[in-house]
């Protein structure tokens, strides 16, 4: 395959509860469980490996799909992608920072909090309880799982 | 069209229960029952005070072509963030305290659905896109090997049959 089926299928999956169809929702989550482990452990496993990837992610994966998606003619701009890309900035620079952070200051960082991923948009918090209003996205506060 | 119930919406008040001419709202389950839901009837979702009701599509639109180098574009991103949950994952199973862990697994999850953004927005956000099915038949067709697992074969089958 060109590229990884996994988050492919997830995202179909995903879409196929909002869907209610259920059964069908399951066998896809099959499928995409299939995929789970499919890309081989990294060489480099460490924080600071990481960060530098999440670094260098706004120059060479979020700026190329502002360019391909913004138009000159209004209409023909691919609004999604520049939606993607606009939620997709915000939250690299969150898992950077959340990153970066940790490779720094240790366990220390976490300690007594907790951490809270909104499901719509990825966006990270840590603390106490998750925020009423998710700042990336706005979806509500019961969007956000909770990451024990 | 049938008519779903958003349970976290849903306060009990009944309505939808007055006016469903076939009793498709009256569940054990709380859930409507789709066998009995008459197509785009929508008494129950214009009845219900709670706006708890709405209706989901048998059938969706065709979605406006992707340009190709945007969907290049956002499967590149994909494949990244792809990568990079590979590598938060692996710092999750080799993490040395359960605070390390925590924000591994944390990043994982975000990272996927970032991922999962990217997909969505390449043409892969309705599983009965015309893109979409090519793509579980082409999987199908190549069958990738994953070490020490089954291809699910039936269950993609199975859900071909059923998109």
């Amino acid at each position: 395959m060109e590229y990884s089926p996994g988050p492919i299928l997830s995202n179909l999956a995903k879409a196929l509860e909002k869907q209610y169809r259920p059964h069908e929702a399951e066998l896809l989550w099959k499928v995409a469980g299939y995929f789970d482990d499919a890309l081989p452990a990294p060489e480099f496993t460490d924080f600071t490996s990481l960060v530098k990837m999440l670094t260098a992610n706004e120059a060479e994966y979020l700026e190329p799909i502002r360019q391909a998606a913004a138009s000159t003619e209004a209409k023909a701009a691919d609004r999604g992608a520049l939606r993607a890309a606009t939620w997709g900035g915000k939250v690299n620079a969150i898992q950077k920072s959340l990153a970066d952070r940790y490779a720094k200051k240790g366990d220390e960082l976490v300690e007594g909090k907790k951490l809270f991923v909104c499901e719509a948009c990825g966006f990270m918090f840590l603390g106490d309880q998750a925020p009423d209003i998710c700042p990336v996205c706005k979806a509500p506060a019961l969007r956000f799982a909770t990451v024990a | 069209m049938h008519a779903v119930r958003n349970l976290r919406l849903c306060t009990k008040d009944c309505v939808c229960l007055f006016v469903c001419p076939t009793g498709a709202t009256d569940t054990e389950t709380g859930q409507i029952d789709f066998e009995k839901c008459l197509d785009g009837c929508r008494r129950c979702v214009d009845a219900c005070p709670s706006h708890a009701i709405s209706l989901v599509m048998d059938n969706y639109p065709a979605r406006p072509a992707k340009d190709k180098a945007v969907a290049d574009a956002l499967l590149n991103f994909m494949e990244q963030k792809h990568r990079e949950e590979a590598l938060a994952k692996a710092l999750a199973a080799s993490a040395s305290t359960p605070a390390r862990a925590k924000v591994a697994k944390a990043l994982a999850a975000s990272l996927r659905i970032l991922a999962e953004d990217g997909a969505r927005e390449a043409g892969y956000m309705i599983p009965q896109s015309t893109e979409s099915k090519a793509f579980l038949e082409k999987l199908l067709a190549q069958r990738p090997s994953v070490a020490g697992k089954q291809f699910p074969e039936a269950e993609l089958k199975e859900l071909l049959s059923l998109l």
